[in-house]
């Protein structure tokens, strides 16, 4: 069950500290002097290792904080730093792995050449171009779609094409804005054991998505952010067995589905609602209080067939936080 | 590997795109213009007479410099802007690379590029006017492309409608002089900061003709464009690439 903490902590103290947004504000101004403040006071920091999932609703500035990490858009307040400097002075000496919501490559390019002019300002060397965008073009099922222009290319062959160029090199940052948007759902599972294996200890990744059920098997913490601002950050891990940190306890809606033993229900979860065909719908709230009851319950003689939560940990939070700001 | 390694390498595939996507409209326009406007003269009056004096000289003068004009407007159309529109900026500059030295680079590509539109097209005119020196008319367009590229590459850092910009810059400063060029007062002297395209006209004149031409004027132009060149990479460096 996920571990909530207070927004901008980090529960790990020993690993390096890679990314840090320290006050961070970015106020928009249109030429008529109004102005629309986009982030707000975001403190966080992501360590070395860890997949960090960036949630929240439709400009809730998602991409207006990865831009400023990218040093694509310059904070109007607090700072942001990767490694100790600027995200631009990381950058040019390192490179990032960025794969942005909007896939923007020149629609003239054919995709290999895009791959081949992208590896060679990645800095790859030229003998070694072929074997790498040989490698993502595999790696992403793009070898049919090689010679095509990107024109052509379909919403989700171009979402391919855009985590191919990310890929190109083994980069230690890697930021994927909207990863899986356009994609089947066969390559939303590959894109998922994509990014399992690349998980690394000296690799940082930061995955913004809507899809919080992908955030919820994907990232080690979800930063939830809703008007600009951090509302929460929740783990995703269930290690802890309940909510164990600054927030409240939440309660969580289970579907128990019985084989059998339907008259016992009601005996170990009195508040059991009965949404017919076997099924009843339970609140609890914390694991240790819900596997308590099921054993009760299987103890008694019922024959359990499923256990179901209502909406995941983090659509829940998700959707305290977002209420919350409102 | 490097970054002036990788870019290095990358100008290869910056020479590739300004070749489909830009020389080849010069020369279309350059040699359809060219012939449209030199080809009548030439065959009225032919280029028996020798030199500057010649008819066909005078016109071949005035379409040359103006071809170089239109093919600058061209090049630099979109230089920085059009990548930042398109938001290409996003996947070129995940990667080890500065903006400051891959548009700086860029500019420099694309006057290769000009250079070359215009080797091939005063070529095609010496044979016609032999008296045409191609050395003296691709100094020319060298010093006109710093010039007035220089400003349309600040144009295009800094704004969205940079080939407008330029092109309104480029007439304004001309209509502005023609008006209060000559006083004395304080317009007068506000002109004089806008963009020297007034000298212009005399430098390409006796560049083309001769081969050289009045220092200051050079100078003067050649250090405005320089200016807003570096203006324009200091835009990039401290400026901000999405909007």
């Amino acid at each position: 069950m996920a571990k909530l903490s207070p927004p901008g902590d980090t529960d790990d103290s020993t690993a390096a500290l890679v990314i840090e947004f320290r006050n961070v504000g970015k106020t928009y101004k249109s030429l008529l002097g109004n102005s629309v403040k986009a982030v707000e006071e975001f403190s966080l920091v992501v360590v070395e290792g860890e997949i960090l999932g960036i949630a929240g609703p439709n400009g809730a500035g998602k991409t207006t904080l990865i831009a400023m990490m990218l040093g694509y858009l310059r904070p109007t307040t607090g700072t942001v730093e990767i490694n100790g400097v600027s995200p631009r002075q990381y950058i040019e000496r390192n490179g990032i792995g960025y794969l942005s919501e909007l896939i923007a490559i020149n629609p003239k390019w054919r995709a290999e050449t895009a791959l081949v002019r992208f590896a060679t300002l990645a800095g790859i060397a030229q003998s070694e171009i072929p074997r790498r965008v040989g490698y993502v073009i595999d790696l992403l099922g793009l070898a049919e779609h090689r010679d095509k222009k990107v024109k052509a290319l379909s919403k989700g062959n171009l979402q391919r094409l855009g985590l191919a160029q990310t890929l190109l090199r083994d980069e230690q940052i890697l930021v994927l804005d909207e990863p899986t948007y356009g994609l089947d759902p066969v390559w939303t599972q590959r894109f998922r054991d994509i990014v399992g294996e690349l998980r690394r200890p000296d690799r940082t990744i930061l995955i913004a998505s809507h899809n919080l059920d992908e955030l919820q098997r994907l990232a080690d913490r979800v930063a939830i952010i809703d008007h600009g601002r951090l509302q929460r950050v929740v783990s995703t891990g269930y290690e802890t067995g309940g909510y164990e940190s600054a927030a409240a306890p939440v309660a969580t809606r289970y579907r128990i589905t019985l084989a059998s033993g339907h008259d016992l229900i009601r005996a170990v979860f009195p508040q059991a609602e009965d949404a017919g065909r076997g099924e009843y719908d339970v609140t609890v709230h914390s694991l240790p209080e819900l596997n308590t009851a099921l054993a009760d319950l299987i103890g008694r003689g019922a024959l359990v067939a499923s256990v179901i939560p209502e909406r995941s940990v983090l659509e829940q939070q998700f959707r305290e936080a977002v209420g919350e700001s409102q | 590997m490097s970054q002036a390694s990788s870019l290095a390498r990358y100008s290869l595939w910056q020479l590739r795109d300004f070749a489909v996507d830009r020389g080849l409209s010069i020369l279309i326009i350059g040699l359809l213009w060219g012939y449209a406007l030199i080809e009548p003269v030439r065959r009225a009056v032919g280029s028996s007479l020798p030199g500057t004096a010649s008819p066909l000289w005078l016109v071949a003068m005035q379409v040359s410099s103006a071809i170089v004009s239109v093919s600058v407007l061209i090049a630099l159309n979109g230089i920085v802007s059009a990548d930042r529109k398109a938001g290409y900026y996003r996947f070129l500059f995940s990667k080890p690379v500065s903006p400051v030295f891959f548009y700086a680079q860029l500019f420099f590509v694309y006057m290769v590029g000009v250079l070359t539109a215009m080797l091939v097209l005063s070529s095609l005119l010496h044979k016609m006017l032999p008296t045409f020196s191609i050395p003296h008319f691709l100094l020319y367009t060298a010093l006109v492309y710093v010039a007035m590229g220089g400003i349309g590459f600040f144009l295009s850092v800094t704004t969205r409608y940079d080939w407008l910009s330029l092109a309104a810059v480029w007439l304004g400063a001309r209509v502005l002089r023609g008006l209060y060029g000559a006083g004395n007062d304080w317009r007068s002297k506000l002109v004089e900061l806008l963009p020297p395209v007034h000298r212009l006209d005399d430098v390409a004149n006796s560049l083309i003709a001769t081969g050289s031409a009045h220092t200051a004027d050079v100078l003067w132009l050649f250090g405005y464009g320089a200016l807003f060149f570096a203006l324009g990479l200091a835009a990039l460096r401290w400026g901000q690439l999405a909007d």
